[in-house]
């Protein structure tokens, strides 16, 4: 970097300006493919075909959403990851608030045993054709409670908030009890109100997770009227079914013009679309739930 | 938890009444995640017991007319012939990732620090994070997309003078697209822990230093790397820990038939297995399963005692 150190105390001016290019260059990489996407995917057929559309859309062509919104499959699929992400987000911090309580009680009896039973699952997993066969004899197999059931308890995330907890001065729990508080007052007057953060934390990890997910899924939901979002995805961009869009081209309504570019709409460009279309919440929300990012990896940095 | 310890002996009877009143209100918040890890954590660790059988689909796990088999399936993977390539495979695909990617998160943490611009700083690193927030689906399908022929990946290659290719089809190119992949969607989440513990190192170390004439570069290379060499560390043995936890979501979105021969690890074959065979092969690949889950183990307890011993600071 600096050439001669003793010559410019604090840094010279080239190496300030190769460290902010170098992570420029690093920015860019990360955001320009999404750019490019979004802009192809709201250009004109006629340009979008040949991708070679790089800085903004060439005109401004909304057609590919309408023609995307046609499809049912999507809707089903969209509305059941909300159905999986709502349930799961709420089931977490409710199971992981309710488990982690008992742990940093100095009440509780064989706490050891109980800690233990957390931890060594996360050491050690029933591998995926035992938990296939398990599932399977409950009765679970190509239903919601496949996805749901697994989704609400994270043994990482017990440990998270008991850590979390186990900061909150026992004093208030102590003055709790003389006042006659029962240990589910406590818990829920208490202790939850002071660890608002670290639930913020487990609701976004959560709600990422979900609406990302789709390996569960692919394995117990065959029914397509069952499935996430992410699997309608797989199907349409990464098996390369042909989309039930492009069939219905043909059938559209409209003047001459509107239908020539109908005819044009490209597979990539509606691939493109539907990227996003399901992508747009995370787009949308990551921004504002960075900060809390930041506080789970810190958290979970502590010792368990 | 050693505050208000509860007095053993001479317990009054209220005192003991108290204490399980207390038990049974603690257990009953415990009973949610006790079943849930119960059945889906601990019942599939008894389960393995089929990988000593001849398990039949419908069948128990532990029954009457159960054909044991010893280690016959353990014995049939290591000389059948998919032991190799998922082996090698595995092993090679996490170590690609663990020597590329490893450096990158925290080459990027120190280049951060050095930015005096507040609103830049935050700009490149929410930037960084974007490709986190992107599903793995979605990423694949553009990385998909994008190695076509006409693809944006193969437009660059081609203005940059090279050649347009299909690149996914080629195995040996496989390697590098899945850890550059890697490396995109993770670095700028990976690199939150260095920066934080670069945030909180004591300012006042830097301003004496400075007083000493020591320029940027000394600066960084004398305060602040010293100051993350044990989070370097712990993050290294922990990676060395799951060195047999290729990205099987990856490359089961993005492997062909014609790319096996790089890309087909452990993972990907137990889900083909299970999703493909209907249950004939449930043993053999609960077996494959099994040798994978133990070297896992081993690689964590081992790397956590190390971890232990350097630092002070094992997981557990």
């Amino acid at each position: 970097m600096a050439k001669n150190p003793n010559k410019i105390k604090n840094g010279s001016m080239t190496a300030t300006v190769i460290i902010y290019i170098i992570l420029a260059l690093l920015a860019l990489i990360c955001l320009y493919p999404v750019w490019y996407v979004i802009i192809i995917s709201f250009s004109r057929p006629i340009a979008a075909r040949t991708l070679d559309v790089f800085l903004i859309p060439k005109g401004f062509y909304t057609g590919s959403y309408t023609q995307l919104f046609k499809d049912d499959q999507m809707w089903v699929t969209y509305g059941n990851t909300l159905i999986y992400a709502s349930v799961c987000v709420v089931g977490m911090l409710i199971t992981s608030a309710m488990a982690a309580y008992p742990l940093t009680s100095p009440y509780l009896f064989a706490k050891k045993v109980w800690v233990f039973f957390i931890l060594i699952p996360m050491y050690f997993s029933g591998g995926l054709i035992p938990q296939f066969i398990v599932m399977s004899k409950l009765g679970m197999y190509n239903t919601r409670w496949a996805i749901l059931v697994p989704g609400i308890v994270s043994m990482w995330y017990i440990i998270l908030v008991r850590t979390y907890f186990s900061t909150i001065p026992e004093d208030l729990r102590e003055s709790a009890r003389i006042d006659g508080a029962n240990n589910y007052q406590i818990l829920l007057n208490v202790y939850i109100p002071t660890s608002k953060p670290i639930m913020a934390v487990i609701a976004i990890y959560t709600l990422v997770a979900q609406w990302n997910s789709w390996y569960a899924a692919s394995i117990y939901l065959i029914d397509q009227s069952l499935q996430p979002l992410q699997l309608y995805l797989r199907r349409k961009l990464v098996l390369a079914e042909k989309l039930a869009t492009e069939s219905m081209k043909g059938g559209g309504t409209g003047d001459g013009q509107q239908q020539l570019e109908l005819q044009l709409l490209s597979a990539d460009q509606l691939k493109y679309t539907m990227i996003v279309f399901s992508t747009l919440p995370m787009m949308l929300a990551y921004p504002f739930a960075q900060k809390y990012f930041v506080k789970g990896v810190m958290v979970g940095s502590l010792k368990g | 938890m050693s505050t208000a310890a509860v007095p053993k002996k001479k317990m009054s009877k209220q005192r003991k009444l108290m204490l399980l009143k207390d038990n049974i209100e603690l257990y009953s918040l415990f009973i949610p995640a006790f079943v849930v890890i119960a059945i889906y954590c601990y019942a599939p660790l008894f389960g393995y017991v089929i990988a000593f059988q001849d398990y039949m689909p419908g069948a128990s796990f532990f029954g009457r007319n159960i054909k044991w088999v010893g280690f016959k399936h353990f014995i049939d993977f290591y000389e059948g012939p998919f032991f190799k390539r998922l082996m090698v495979n595995t092993i090679w695909l996490s170590f690609l990732n663990l020597v590329w990617g490893f450096w990158v998160p925290i080459v990027f943490a120190l280049l951060l620090n050095e930015v005096n611009i507040l609103g830049y700083k935050k700009f490149i690193q929410t930037a960084s994070y974007l490709p986190y927030f992107i599903s793995m689906v979605v990423m694949c399908g553009m990385l998909i997309s994008f190695l076509n022929p006409n693809g944006l990946i193969n437009k660059l290659i081609v203005a940059l003078g090279g050649e347009a290719k299909a690149w996914r089809n080629m195995p040996d190119v496989f390697p590098e697209i899945y850890v550059l992949s890697n490396i995109w969607k993770g670095f700028g989440f990976n690199s939150i822990l260095y920066i934080s513990v670069i945030t909180s190192i004591d300012t006042s170390m830097y301003e004496s230093a400075r007083l000493d004439g020591a320029n940027r570069f000394q600066q960084a290379m004398h305060i602040t790397i010293p100051s993350i060499v044990p989070t370097i560390a712990i993050m290294l043995i922990m990676a060395v820990g799951s060195l047999l936890h290729a990205n099987t979501d990856f490359i089961l979105l993005m492997y062909v038939p014609a790319t096996y021969s790089k890309a087909d690890v452990i993972g990907t074959y137990i889900y083909r297995q299970l999703t493909e065979s209907a249950g004939k092969s449930f043993s053999f690949t609960t077996a494959v399963g099994l040798i994978q889950s133990v070297i896992n183990f081993l690689l964590v307890v081992i790397s956590n005692a190390i971890s232990d011993k350097l630092t002070g600071a094992g997981l557990f």
